[in-house]
């Protein structure tokens, strides 16, 4: 006769590794909003694993963290309990391309007490920072900035292992795109798109050109897309359209390839 | 209330010539001695002697320069280690300590064998000390700089003090000469005086030293120190080195603060680890955490993060014969937070700014809280994440939304990075740039949006006022150009500033 508790404790054990296999099969993800963009990605950026955004140049900074702060925001927004997103900077970020800045953020979609931020001086610093905080499961999403490629294989693969423990959305982010192999599920390559104007010929919301140069489950791809940060949703840009109408209707318009 | 005190400490040098030794100073413009060691002292050499004099009496006596200040660290490195006594240990300068041991004795076997271990241990470390224990401050005082005797037994201050010179009492510049030519010369002499004649002759000081010593009057000692909440400490008969151990020890320990905080109902805040090296070195490392904490585990994976962090600073040399661990802020945890089963996001994210707190410090871990002002490097301060809980809120200024773009922008630099900038007009938006060595071609722009310097920052009043602007290039890059100074008002040639990045 088999110790009923014993076999209580071996069915509860069963049931916690079969919703360990069925999450795995069905991975939760963040939907950008762009119909091609997320049907590329097989649904949206996949939770549990690494995500590789660089800058095309390091001109390009401001859009790369942008873009970052966008997808930041947009898993910080869908997070219940509401969690905090955590961004990881080496001190000499902040000279090369400038510090967070707290009100910009808010601006931005990403309201700044949802932020919390930690500067580190060395690259592996920002790697065993980012590691602990996938491990920990209490925040939203981890953003780490890299000023120099010095994320390789083995840090990368480091990453995605703790970034499975979690549903926590792991972003790195690189100044510069990076020689090294990598085994993040994507990377992207981000630089500033001419945004659209609004009627009077101002700013309009902010438009990126993302290359999606890496993805492990679909195709790549390169998009223009443009972010509304009063709604944080992602929509697709219309070459030199009129804007109002985009911003409106993204699912109708049609999608901008480049090369 | 059994008052406790003092020991002297010999002055060294830190390369010990031959022969006997003294340091002197400058005092009124002669080289003075300041302090002799014992063999100068034995050839009839006291400090305040004029150096002139003290080379006539013996030619060979070598002399280095007081260095006040190496004695004030000396003396407080000193304190550091009386620490594993008391944790009342407060300052005498230039040369004293004053330990409040009450209560303390019985943990190295009795007064005698405290003050036995002390000085041995004190007389290894190469320093000579005069200890002596007594009911009151100035009691022990006197008896260490003047006395015989170096446990004053209970209720015999008065005849341990009576044979002592004035001079024993702690008394002001002149005040011990002017007895002595009243010949006054032993306390014996003046103790039964009337007190109102003595005050008014010799300065209520005297009085009131003598009231210190024969415990009439309260002398509280100042600790150097704050005395932590809850203490828990291992003694080692044979010192441990291995940073594998001292985090077993730290383990232990934290077992055992924990339960005793639990007894309490409170969790640490602030958390300290005392590391006494053999050789009188002692390491304290502190740690904050962002809600009250008892779980032995969470406190040693703080630990070790810590001393991961610190790593080549914290040398155990020989090792350390004594760990300690206490709880130097503590407070209220409430048992429901603990009881709750399951995971808590709340807890899982104190938690994890605690351990990144312990490896960075804990300021290097900050959420952005709005300030009420218009400057844009003001508007927001880095704010430790573990205090911010307890930080006041305050509104942000309403900035006006004109624009379908975001009115701030995502990084600022800390030092706005001139450019050159072409404007069509001198007050008008500029129309190209360089920044880096890159020209770049504007597209559009916004604004200006005018931003004065508020005058209570500006003691100078030399701050100009800004027009900032948000400007796209031709490549859709977005940046936040400033023209400092309005044209002709406060300047002829304005400067023109990135300040920070859109997304």
């Amino acid at each position: 006769m088999p110790d009923p508790r014993r076999l209580d404790a071996l069915r509860q054990t069963l049931a916690h590794l079969d919703a360990k296999a069925g999450r795995r099969q069905q991975p939760d993800v963040l939907p950008l909003g762009v119909a091609t963009v997320d049907a590329a990605l097989g649904g949206g950026l996949v939770f549990g694993t690494l995500h590789d955004i660089a800058a095309e140049a390091p001109a390009e900074m401001g859009a790369a963290a942008g873009f970052a702060a966008a997808l930041a925001a947009r898993a910080a927004a869908r997070a219940i309990p509401s969690r905090p997103v955590l961004w990881i900077q080496q001190e000499v970020a902040s000279f090369e391309a400038g510090g967070l800045y707290g009100p910009g953020f808010s601006a931005f979609g990403l309201p700044m007490g949802r932020l919390v931020v930690l500067r580190v001086m060395r690259t592996r610093d920002v790697l065993w920072a980012m590691e602990e905080a996938l491990a920990s499961g209490a925040l939203a999403a981890v953003v780490a900035e890299l000023v120099k490629n010095e994320a390789d294989l083995t840090a990368t693969r480091r990453l995605s292992l703790a970034a499975a423990e979690a549903d926590t959305l792991a972003l790195l982010l690189n100044h510069q795109v990076s020689p090294h192999a990598s085994a993040a599920a994507t990377r992207w390559r981000v630089c500033a798109h001419p945004g659209p104007r609004d009627a009077f010929g101002g700013l309009g919301l902010t438009a990126f050109t993302l290359s999606l140069v890496k993805n492990r489950h679909g195709p790549t791809g390169c998009w223009h897309i443009v972010w509304n940060h009063h709604e944080r949703v992602f929509s697709a840009a219309t070459s030199g359209g009129v804007v109002a109408a985009a911003f409106d209707r993204p699912d109708r318009t049609p999608l901008a390839r480049s090369a | 209330m059994r008052r406790l005190s003092t020991d002297r400490i010999a002055h060294h040098s830190p390369a010990p010539p031959d022969g006997p030794l003294a340091a002197v100073a400058p005092v009124k413009g002669a080289q003075r001695l300041t302090a002799v060691d014992d063999e100068a002292s034995r050839l009839g050499l006291v400090p305040g002697m004029a150096l002139a004099d003290a080379r006539a009496m013996y030619p060979a006596l070598a002399v280095v320069d007081a260095d006040p200040r190496a004695d004030a660290d000396l003396l407080a490195a000193v304190a550091d280690w009386c620490d594993r006594y008391t944790p009342l240990v407060g300052l005498d300068p230039p040369d004293g300590l004053v330990l409040d041991i009450t209560g303390c004795t019985h943990l190295f076997g009795g007064e005698v064998a405290l003050l036995s271990d002390m000085v041995r241990r004190l007389d290894k470390g190469g320093y000579a000390a005069r200890v002596a224990i007594a009911d009151t401050v100035g009691c022990a005082w006197a008896s260490a700089h003047h006395g015989t005797s170096s446990i004053v037994p209970l209720g015999g201050i008065r005849a341990a003090i009576l044979p002592l010179p004035p001079a024993a009492l702690r008394l002001e510049a002149g005040v011990a000469e002017a007895l002595a030519q009243a010949g006054l010369k032993r306390i014996a002499d003046l103790i039964d005086l009337p007190r109102a004649a003595l005050a008014a002759r010799f300065g209520v000081a005297l009085v009131r030293r003598l009231d210190q010593a024969l415990g009439r009057e309260d002398e509280p000692i100042t600790p150097r120190l704050p005395p932590p909440t809850y203490v828990v400490e291992q003694p080692f008969a044979e010192p441990i080195g291995l940073e594998r151990d001292v985090l077993g020890t730290l383990h232990r320990l934290a077992g055992r603060l924990g339960r005793v905080l639990e007894q309490h109902g409170d969790g640490a805040r602030v958390l300290q680890a005392a590391l006494f090296r053999t050789d009188g070195k002692v390491y304290r490392v502190r740690l904050g955490t962002s809600a009250p904490l008892r779980d032995a585990e969470a406190v040693t994976r703080l630990f070790g993060d810590r001393l991961a962090a610190i790593g080549e600073a914290c040398d155990p040399g020989f090792g350390f014969d004594l760990v300690r661990l206490s709880a130097l802020v503590a407070e209220r945890q409430s048992e429901v937070q603990s009881s709750l089963a399951g995971p808590d996001g709340a807890a899982e994210l104190a938690h994890l700014i605690d351990r990144l707190g312990a490896r960075f410090g804990l300021d290097r871990v900050t959420v952005p809280v709005a300030r009420d002002t218009h400057i844009p490097e003001y508007a927001v301060a880095a704010v430790p994440a573990h205090a911010a809980v307890s930080h006041a809120v305050v509104a942000a200024p309403v900035i006006e939304q004109d624009s379908r773009a975001p009115a701030r922008p995502i990084r600022l630099f800390e030092r706005p990075e001139a450019i050159e900038a072409i404007a069509e007009v001198p007050d008008g938006p500029p129309v190209r740039f360089r920044w880096r060595r890159v020209l770049h071609e504007i597209a559009a722009t916004e604004g200006p949006e005018r931003i004065a310097m508020e005058w209570w920052r500006d003691a100078d009043g030399h701050a100009l006022t800004r027009d900032y602007f948000r400007a796209e290039t031709r490549a859709g890059m977005r940046v936040w150009l400033y023209r400092e100074g309005l044209y002709g008002r406060e300047t002829g040639s304005p400067r023109w500033f990135v300040h920070g990045l859109f997304g």
